[in-house]
């Protein structure tokens, strides 16, 4: 390690000798040049410098924090506030040129800041990226070489193979060669450039695909033909990777939708598919989930103030921080259980339970109740989204062999499975889902041995909701909150509840995943499929334009075959044969 | 609450009344329409343009009227039901006579109305960007014309360096039209086709009749698409031009940032958030990106700081019934809107008369106003010269401006113009 930190600093202390200015005069300088192309000059120069003042004083210019002070009748002074800020909001000016205190306190909201445009913060970035190279952060770093390897920055060559020998992770070392390789594509020496090539083909390298076509391109390459073939290979290589990519993708891609659509419908698999309660406001109870967890962010952060019906109620905040805020999700979640499954006690209790024997009429009770809720969600909070934020260990994402795995998504379909065992658990291992099933089986039997089916159809509907609450929790995190969040998916869950097989959980499983996979795969191949029948006569156009759609298309066709399904097997997949159901 | 309702309803009753009752009172008065969508999926956008129009109806009142009448506006709900707002207009010009109308926010709903406005000879002033490729001498477009908006945000990613476009839009009029122009117009600036993503459709002869992706409104699931422009822009150098509406920027950009593409990158700049909009959308997750509109709040001028804290002002001692009053923001339709009454009282002053065809003539010939986004002057062909603005999403919500092109002449007629 320390031996690794010496050569660098011999390197740039190198560079630094050649530089003609310390690097602050510089940054200075361009922050008062006129014009963008001028700055940008100056900037440039910084390229390999050493100076440890240029990370500080470029990030403050990227974040807005460089200020001119422009005194009349004098040259304007580029300075930086420091210190903390006493009554008048007033901090301690440090000019640029300097690094010293010009002698006076500035308030910040007076003065301007040093434009910069994004070609301005892109010479920056180019700038930094050299110190990044260095750096610890490995995101920093995996950055920096995907800015120099894009740029075919051929500058940066001796900088990319003093780094080879010293990098021993091998993610930073892939992204290594692959910059090393699209840095000399550029190279004059035909060798090099082969040899460039042949790296490209061996790392399967998505990014070069740009690349290595403008190479083809290139004359120089049209008349040498190992370059032209080795060029043709390289390509084909990355195009074979593409496709492996494109599938692996596209799996994660069902098994995530095919989750979400499992979550979102299991709460009504027990509702309607156990029950036989055609529960329209399956919906609202999403959407009472969705908002439980935006309550429960606002308390964790800085309160929330609603005034439903005129009444004011504050909600106080806990005012946390870092990690504690960050958590909140993991509270949300039983609490927007709960809340739905209270929910879901009270519309039982209050509608449902007067129409067990008149499922139609439940159907339009719960419809009125959906809109009421709706209205209720309205009035509470608005009729307009609102935010919910995404914990840090959210929204980041893992890439394996170039398939990007969103940790959101993974979590749903983690968290999918882990319900989707639990509810088997309490259906099948519990005395409380041995009554559940007693119930649902055989309604009048079960009463005749004394279990009290009001009180389990009751805990049963709760159960329900809460799932269905659960589900909305999640839905939080990938898409918006809002009064008819629920209206865009109760249709969805019917759809995996009636393929799967009214009466079982494992026909709700595999029809969302069924579903998901399908929606998912028709979206990424239609079009490629379109594309191969483009000469069938009539029909080869049209197909292709449908394909086009393929967001669309992918619902078309999975409703589609829906109705094909339902007429082959009109009970779903997985028919369950009990008397409640006849 | 309860209580103010009853009160205002009161109110409304009295002037109802009263109006009844004086028929002389009624002549110092000129009655103006406002036709937007108060209720249903388009409310979130449009109440904020009947709130603006009230403000500014009330600021001129306050300073004497047009030509020496007050303004009455005439409010209606549009519903967010396009033929309704057909009817809404018919009523309007039939029933309640008015001189002028402001309104309208979706291309649908202009399509709509106008029938009605030209069998009438009315006059609609329609403020929200759009497709162009129409001109109707009943209606005066204060809106952004794509020359206005998508063709100089285009120009300014070409200056950075951007050489692979991706055009992905919500599935209606405005965007599918907007892409066309702009696929001819990247075509002319010596953009490979193989550079613009999101596909082609192609009609019987191989001509392309419609580019980009499009989703439908109320999208959920943008993962395939995502996963496509990251491929897209692998190699650096790429950029979204994105005419998704609404809320379907949130799962869209949710699932940007999850799959670690940011504002560097590949920008994606869009046309359909404006600050408004970001009061229902993640502003932290959009750091960086870009927008482009003929106004911004951050706007630096004396007449903007005006402009802004005169409607804070009014929006606090407003009693609008179910007017929201905290958190709100000023943008571009918003004062195309404001710009619009402007105009058409400075119309009316130098045309000495409220006919539609005098007022028409009046601003053909050309008439200013020093707005809050700076100067615009009506044109010929019923369009607005006015300064266009490119800026970057702050995580406030609010736009840090970067480039402005000045005095952009509107021009509604671009398909086929790129050669």
């Amino acid at each position: 390690m320390r031996k690794t930190f010496s050569i660098i600093t011999a390197f740039f202390c190198l560079f630094a000798k050649l530089g003609a200015e310390e690097a602050r005069v510089s940054i200075a300088r361009a922050a008062l040049a006129k014009g963008e192309s001028a700055q940008g000059v100056i900037l440039n120069e910084l390229m390999g410098r050493a100076d440890e003042s240029i990370l500080p004083l470029l990030d403050a210019w990227r974040k807005d924090r460089l200020y001119l002070y422009e005194p009349t009748g004098a040259p304007a002074v580029p300075v930086l506030l420091e210190g903390a800020k006493d009554g008048k909001g007033a901090q301690v000016a440090v000019s640029v040129a300097t690094g010293k205190a010009i002698g006076l306190r500035l308030v910040a909201d007076d003065l301007n800041s040093v434009a910069h445009s994004a070609n301005l913060r892109r010479i920056m970035k180019a700038v930094l990226d050299l110190t990044d190279l260095s750096s610890a952060n490995r995101a920093k770093k995996l950055g920096a070489l995907a800015a120099i390897g894009q740029g075919q920055q051929v500058e940066k060559l001796p900088a990319l193979e003093r780094r080879l020998p010293l990098e021993t992770d091998p993610a930073v070392i892939k992204a290594l060669r692959e910059a090393l390789a699209l840095v000399r594509l550029k190279s004059p020496d035909v060798e090099i450039r082969l040899a460039a090539l042949r790296e490209l083909e061996s790392l399967q390298s998505l990014a070069s695909t740009d690349f290595i076509k403008s190479l083809q391109k290139d004359p120089a390459t049209l008349k040498d033909v190992r370059l032209a073939d080795a060029a043709r290979t390289a390509l084909l290589a990355v195009e074979r990777h593409r496709t492996v990519v494109d599938f692996g993708g596209t799996l994660f891609r069902s098994l995530s939708l095919g989750s979400i659509l499992i979550i979102v419908a299991l709460g009504l698999a027990i509702t309607f598919g156990l029950m036989g309660v055609i529960n329209m406001a399956h919906g609202e109870m999403i959407a009472i989930g969705a908002y439980t967890t935006y309550v429960v962010q606002n308390v964790f952060a800085n309160g929330l103030a609603l005034s439903p019906f005129g009444v004011s109620i504050n909600l106080p905040g806990l005012h946390t921080t870092g990690w504690w805020r960050e958590s909140y999700f993991l509270f949300a979640l039983p609490l927007s259980f709960l809340v739905a499954a209270g929910a879901g006690i009270l519309l039982e209790r209050g509608v449902i339970r007067f129409l067990y024997r008149r499922p139609l009429e439940s159907l339009l009770a719960t419809w009125g109740v959906s809109l009421l809720l709706q209205q209720l969600l309205r009035l509470t909070f608005g009729a307009n989204n609102v935010q919910v934020g995404s914990p840090v260990y959210l929204s980041g994402n893992w890439i394996v062999g170039d398939v990007l795995l969103g940790w959101n998504r993974v979590f749903v379909i983690g968290f999918a499975t882990l319900i989707v065992v639990g509810v088997w658990l309490v259906l099948t291992r519990t005395s409380v889902g041995l009554l559940i099933r007693s119930v649902t089986q055989n309604r009048s039997m079960a009463a005749c041995m004394g279990v009290r089916t009001e009180r389990v159809n009751m805990l049963t509907f709760a159960l329900g909701s809460g799932l269905a609450g659960l589900a909305g929790a999640f839905l939080s995190q990938i898409g918006n909150v809002g009064p008819s969040l629920g209206q865009s998916y109760v249709v969805d869950s019917f759809m995996v509840v009636v393929v799967g097989g009214v009466g079982d959980l494992v026909g709700t499983v595999i029809s969302g995943l069924g579903i998901g996979s399908f929606d998912q795969f028709t979206q990424q191949y239609s079009p490629m499929v379109a594309g191969a029948l483009a000469n069938v006569p009539f029909v080869g156009g049209a197909l292709q334009n449908l394909a086009q759609d393929s967001a669309v298309f992918g619902k078309i066709l999975v409703l589609c075959v829906i109705i094909l399904f339902l007429q082959w097997r009109p009970s779903g997949l997985f028919a369950a044969r009990t008397r409640s159901l006849d | 609450m309860s209580t103010t309702r009853i009160a205002s309803l009161l109110s409304v009753g009295a002037l109802a009344l009263a109006s009844l009752v004086s028929p002389a009172r009624a002549e110092e008065t000129v009655k103006v329409g406002v036709l937007h969508s108060l209720s249903g999926t388009m409310a979130i956008s449009e109440t904020s343009l009947r709130d603006v129009l009230l403000f500014t109806f009330d600021e001129i009142n306050a300073k004497g009227g047009v030509l020496g009448k007050k303004i009455t506006p005439v409010v209606v709900d549009g519903a967010s039901n396009w033929p309704l707002f057909a009817e809404k207009a018919k009523q309007l010009l039939e029933q309640d006579k008015v001189a002028v109308t402001f309104g309208c926010w979706t291309s649908v709903s202009r399509k709509s109305v106008l029938p009605v406005y030209e069998k009438n000879n009315g006059l609609l002033f329609y403020p929200v960007q759009y497709e162009g490729e129409e001109e109707s001498k009943n209606v005066a477009y204060t809106a952004e014309a794509v020359n206005q908006q998508a063709t100089p945000a285009v120009d300014y990613l070409l200056a950075q360096g951007v050489k692979k476009f991706y055009l992905l839009g919500s599935d209606y009029v405005y965007p599918q039209t907007t892409n066309l122009v702009l696929l001819e117009y990247l075509l002319s600036k010596g953009v490979a086709l193989e550079n613009i993503g999101g596909g082609f459709r192609k009609d019987a002869s191989g001509k392309i009749i419609s580019a980009g992706k499009y989703t439908p409104f109320g999208h959920t699931d943008y993962q395939q698409i995502v996963a496509e422009i990251k491929q897209f822009s692998a190699g650096g150098g790429a950029a979204v031009v994105s005419t998704l509406n609404g809320d379907t920027n949130v799962p869209f950009f949710k699932e940007y940032a999850a799959s670690g593409l940011t504002a560097e990158s590949c920008p994606v700049v869009s046309f359909s958030i404006s600050e408004d909009e970001f009061r229902g959308l993640p502003a932290d997750k959009l750091v960086g990106q870009l927008g482009c509109w003929t106004y911004f709040q951050t706007i630096k001028s004396p007449a903007n700081k005006k402009f802004v804290a005169d409607f804070q002002a009014w929006l606090g001692k407003s009693t609008v019934p179910g007017i929201v009053k905290d958190g709100r923001v000023t943008c571009s339709p918003m004062v195309l809107s404001y710009d619009g009454v402007y105009l058409w009282k400075a119309c009316v002053e130098k045309a000495g008369s409220f006919e539609v065809d005098k007022v028409r003539d009046a601003w053909k010939s050309g008439v200013s106003f020093d707005g809050p986004g700076g100067k615009v002057t009506t044109q010929p062909n019923m369009h607005l010269t006015k300064n266009v603005f490119i800026g970057e999403t702050k995580a406030d919500g609010q736009f840090k401006i970067l480039k402005s092109f000045d005095n952009v002449y509107g021009e509604p007629w671009l398909k086929g113009k790129f050669k």
